[in-house]
């Protein structure tokens, strides 16, 4: 991993927060290479114990404009729960109106799901 | 417009006393609370009227459980009683909309006077039914010809024709019972097709007929219903439990902070939920959400569930609803997932 061109920008938060460090480290590949997020940057969530990944998501033809995403990752073995995920949410300045979970399996594939704070209806 | 919702501001729900209920009932000027029949600890409505005021001024559903016993198909066409849901009745009686009755303990042994009256009753309309059909059928086999086609007119003389041959053989004629008593759909096989006039000259032994028997025990002499007016009473009498553990506060919680919300709700089972959350009546919108009930903040869950929750939830048009509930707070958080649409 330290040989990998991402290892610079992660060394830091992947030493504090070592469980989560292949999460991180895959999620973190998938969003700059595949996903192709631009402006990408590590935050520390601590209240979550593990780095998230903030940037600029790719815009489809017919949406509005690029957004701001934050991204957090987290593997298939976990236990998450309900307040971990609020957490994840006032963790972060400025309040998102959503956040992304990128769940990580051992196969190297990676699904992101969008959570939204409170009922939020789905687009039509 | 609720005044029960004012009570329920308060984090910590209490069962109205019986008082406060029949006070609020007559300030607001609404009837009297609905009678729930519970059997077997299941709640059961089985007034139509109160399904309707049910479903149109408190947006409880229900599901219809009365099934038909010669129809092979028993879950297409269905009819009374309404079963609710545990929440739904919890609900329906703390708001003071409802009040629970033990079923079984209110049918007494009627006494011989009372079931003659009533078998005496219940032939008396039977026999009103029937002469009420017999007279609708005379009418139409008066003027049999006013919808019958060229082809219908020639195979009823071919009928007639071909039994006036068949008597002319057979000794004896066949005569009509003074009171035929009713069957169910039995078929005569020379009668004449469905769509087709009987025919006027020729004597049935036996007819059948459609007799609507009431099934509802709310008018007959013995059947005297007792009210449990709160959760605290009806528990104390055996006959009601819910909610009894932390999972069922919990769904109690979920369902009454929705319904307040004005939502409509409806079991989740079809889409890998507990609820289907709907904007509106059923019968006219499709639900926006399938919520799942997370008994506490600390719950564990596993991230596969948010997988497959949430790609259900986006695959079939709808978002899924983690509904968390905190029994210490007494609050209903939510969290909303859908598939992010990339990965």
């Amino acid at each position: 991993m330290q040989n990998h061109p991402s290892y610079p920008v992660l060394s830091q938060l992947l030493a504090k927060y070592p469980a989560t460090g292949g999460a991180l480290f895959q999620v973190y590949n998938d969003l700059t290479l595949a996903q192709r997020w631009t402006e990408v940057e590590v935050l520390d969530l601590p209240a979550c114990k593990r780095a998230a990944i903030k940037g600029q998501r790719p815009t489809p033809d017919t949406d509005r404009g690029p957004s701001i995403c934050v991204v957090v990752p987290c593997s298939l073995s976990e236990s998450i729960s309900t307040s971990w995920l609020r957490a994840a949410f006032t963790s972060l300045d400025p309040l998102p109106s959503e956040i992304y979970v990128a769940i990580t399996s051992e196969d190297t594939s990676t699904v992101y799901y969008k959570i939204s704070q409170g009922v939020v209806k789905p687009p039509v | 417009m609720w005044l029960g919702y004012v009570t329920y501001e308060r984090k910590h729900i209490d069962p109205l006393s019986f008082n406060s209920q029949v006070n609020l009932a007559r300030i607001a000027g609404m009837t009297p609370p609905i009678l729930l029949r519970v059997s077997n600890f299941k709640a059961y409505v089985w007034d139509v009227d109160d399904i309707n005021i049910l479903r149109s001024h408190h947006h409880i559903c229900g599901i219809l459980t009365g099934t038909l016993p010669h129809l092979s198909s028993q879950n297409i066409f269905l009819g009374l009683p309404l079963q609710l849901m545990p929440e739904e009745a919890v609900l329906l009686l703390e708001n003071g909309i409802a009040v629970l009755v033990d079923d079984p303990s209110a049918h007494h042994i009627p006494s011989p006077s009372a079931l003659k009256l009533w078998k005496e009753a219940r032939l008396d309309d039977a026999r009103q039914q029937i002469a009420l059909t017999e007279e609708k059928g005379s009418i139409e086999a008066s003027n049999p010809d006013r919808a019958m086609s060229e082809n219908a007119k020639r195979k009823r003389k071919e009928r007639e024709e071909r039994r006036a041959r068949a008597k002319a053989d057979t000794a004896p004629s066949v005569t009509a019972e003074d009171s035929p008593s009713p069957h169910p759909t039995s078929e005569n096989p020379s009668q004449p097709a469905i769509g087709e006039p009987p025919d006027s000259a020729i004597v049935m032994p036996s007819k059948s007929y459609t007799v609507n028997i009431p099934a509802s025990s709310s008018n007959l002499e013995w059947y005297a219903p007792h009210s449990h007016a709160s959760l605290t009473i009806a528990r104390e009498a055996g006959i009601w439990l819910y909610p009894s553990t932390l999972q069922e506060r919990a769904r109690c919680g979920v369902f009454r902070d929705l319904w307040e919300k004005g939502y409509y709700m409806g079991g989740g089972i079809k889409f890998g939920g507990e609820y289907l959350v709907y904007p509106g009546d059923p019968l006219r919108y499709h639900s926006h959400f399938v919520a799942s009930v997370i008994e506490a903040p600390d719950a564990a869950l596993r991230p596969m569930e948010i997988v497959a929750h949430g790609r259900l939830g986006t695959g079939t048009k709808k978002a899924h609803l983690l509904c968390e509930w905190n029994d210490e707070t007494q609050v209903v958080s939510y969290l909303s997932v859908e598939w992010a649409g990339f990965g």
